[in-house]
């Protein structure tokens, strides 16, 4: 990238910057880059995440740059940059819009998110019960395990869900 | 007493030991377990692509659970505790959204009044039922058995909204451990991330993250670890041998719920608490049991 594209693509994505401003519950602002988020950040020593980055360049409006890049995904979601962050700031919360903008955008949201949203809406549920097996190899289900039945929501459920989830990020 | 439980979706799906032990257990400490209809996931991998959606999603779920009338929803799994938790927060303290949320949960024919106190496996048996009355239940004391705990991220943190325990040095599990009679080691991992959070991203990157922690917990030569969460379970549990490949060494710790300790102590049977579907070596642990107290 070089710094022409960094200046252009900045100037177009007010917007974008503006839309996570509003929803975020902080001020982008009150991080001072004391690095404390990244210090302790469960994936900063395996995928390289650096929260403290993330925030900055929202900051500096390169929020596309952030989407496209799928550095978001990289987050565990353990929220310990949101515990220790001196001055209130939510790094994960940041991350979590910015994913919301990414599924709206159909842009780079992981497969697997993608299958659970299918099923939450078919049946409520991430996962159908599944066959499990035990150490010596026997087969066990719900069922056979002695458990109750599951009952699932009614219909007017996923009608509520596909209204909510066909509508703007946040 | 009576007590609204809701499972959420890794444990009535796939982690039944968790639901046995748990069902096994507590009517032994004079809780009745309330099961709830049509209830769904609570919201948490929701978050991640629409976050109203999942405040919908954990709000309904509260709402149905209200209906039961009792006071507190039991909520076994972290991830779920933290859904539930931060959507109520969320209702609590923003009024359009109570607003808008109210038109969705009337189309379902629900309403919500925000009464319940919502809790964790670990804070209702410490806080609630407390020590001295899950002491009493013991008929095995676990003496001699080692064990290390991990209480999980989102019991935790954001501890501004959730209360369950001290977010940087929790020591309820620990000391519901020691109630069995087990002794249990402090550790400088204990606060690590069980990787779960990136399954649906980076797979390979999530169980190498809850295998080092195991490394470390099968370096001080422990008889076992001790959880309480569908999510982190399975992670040291079912892929212990999938993040031993990923990190290149050998693992062979077991991995025991919260709930399946207590039942042995209580001196239940051991298929009744569902440890024949742990995948990790728990025979180990049950041996050294055993051997301490025939």
């Amino acid at each position: 990238m070089t710094l022409r594209d960094l200046t252009s693509e900045a100037a177009s994505e007010g917007e974008l910057r503006e839309r996570i401003v509003r929803e975020l519950g902080f001020e982008l602002q009150s991080c001072f880059r004391c690095l404390r988020c990244t210090s302790g950040c469960t994936s900063m020593k395996l995928l390289e995440l650096r929260p403290h980055f993330v925030m900055n360049m929202v900051k500096l409006g390169l929020v596309e740059e952030l989407i496209s890049s799928g550095i978001v995904w990289t987050c565990a979601l353990c929220l310990k940059c949101e515990e220790r962050c001196p001055q209130e700031v939510s790094p994960s919360e940041l991350i979590t819009l910015l994913r919301n903008l990414s599924f709206q955008r159909e842009e780079n949201v992981p497969e697997a998110y993608l299958k659970v949203v299918s099923s939450v809406l078919e049946m409520g549920l991430i996962q159908e019960p599944m066959e499990v097996v035990s150490r010596e190899f026997e087969e066990f289900t719900r069922e056979s395990l002695g458990l109750p039945r599951i009952v699932g929501p009614r219909e007017a459920f996923s009608e509520n869900l596909i209204e909510l989830m066909t509508r703007g990020a946040g | 007493m009576e007590v609204a439980v809701y499972w959420g979706c890794m444990i009535p799906t796939v982690e039944y030991a968790y639901e046995l032990s748990l069902r096994a257990t507590f009517p032994r400490l004079g809780v009745e377990l309330i099961d709830l209809e049509g209830v769904s996931c609570c919201g948490s991998p929701i978050k991640s692509v629409n976050r109203l959606a999942a405040d919908y999603l954990a709000l309904r779920n509260i709402a149905l659970a209200e209906e039961t009338g009792t006071e507190h929803l039991l909520v076994p799994c972290n991830g779920c505790y933290l859904s539930l938790s931060e959507a109520l927060h969320h209702w609590r303290t923003d009024e359009e959204l109570q607003g808008e949320m109210e038109k969705f949960l009337d189309k379902e024919g629900l309403t919500l009044e925000g009464r319940m106190k919502i809790v964790h496996t670990i804070n209702f048996l410490h806080d609630i039922i407390g020590l001295e009355a899950v002491e009493k239940a013991v008929k095995k004391p676990l003496t001699g058995l080692r064990l290390v705990s991990h209480s999980g991220c989102h019991i935790l943190r954001p501890s501004k909204i959730l209360d369950v325990d001290d977010p940087e040095r929790p020591r309820k599990l620990d000391d519901l451990i020691r109630t069995l009679g087990a002794e249990v080691l402090e550790y400088p991992e204990s606060l690590d991330c069980c990787g779960a959070g990136l399954l649906l991203s980076h797979p390979e990157t999530a169980v190498s993250l809850s295998a080092t922690k195991l490394r470390a917990i099968q370096g001080l030569g422990v008889d076992g670890l001790v959880d309480s969460c569908p999510a982190c379970h399975m992670m040291f549990d079912a892929r212990q041998e999938t993040g031993a490949r990923a990190i290149g060494c050998k693992l062979s710790l077991p991995v025991v719920y919260y709930t399946q300790l207590l039942g042995l102590a209580m001196g239940l049977d051991e298929r009744s608490l569902g440890l024949h579907l742990n995948q990790s070596p728990v025979e180990k642990l049950l041996e050294r049991a055993q051997k301490t107290f025939p």
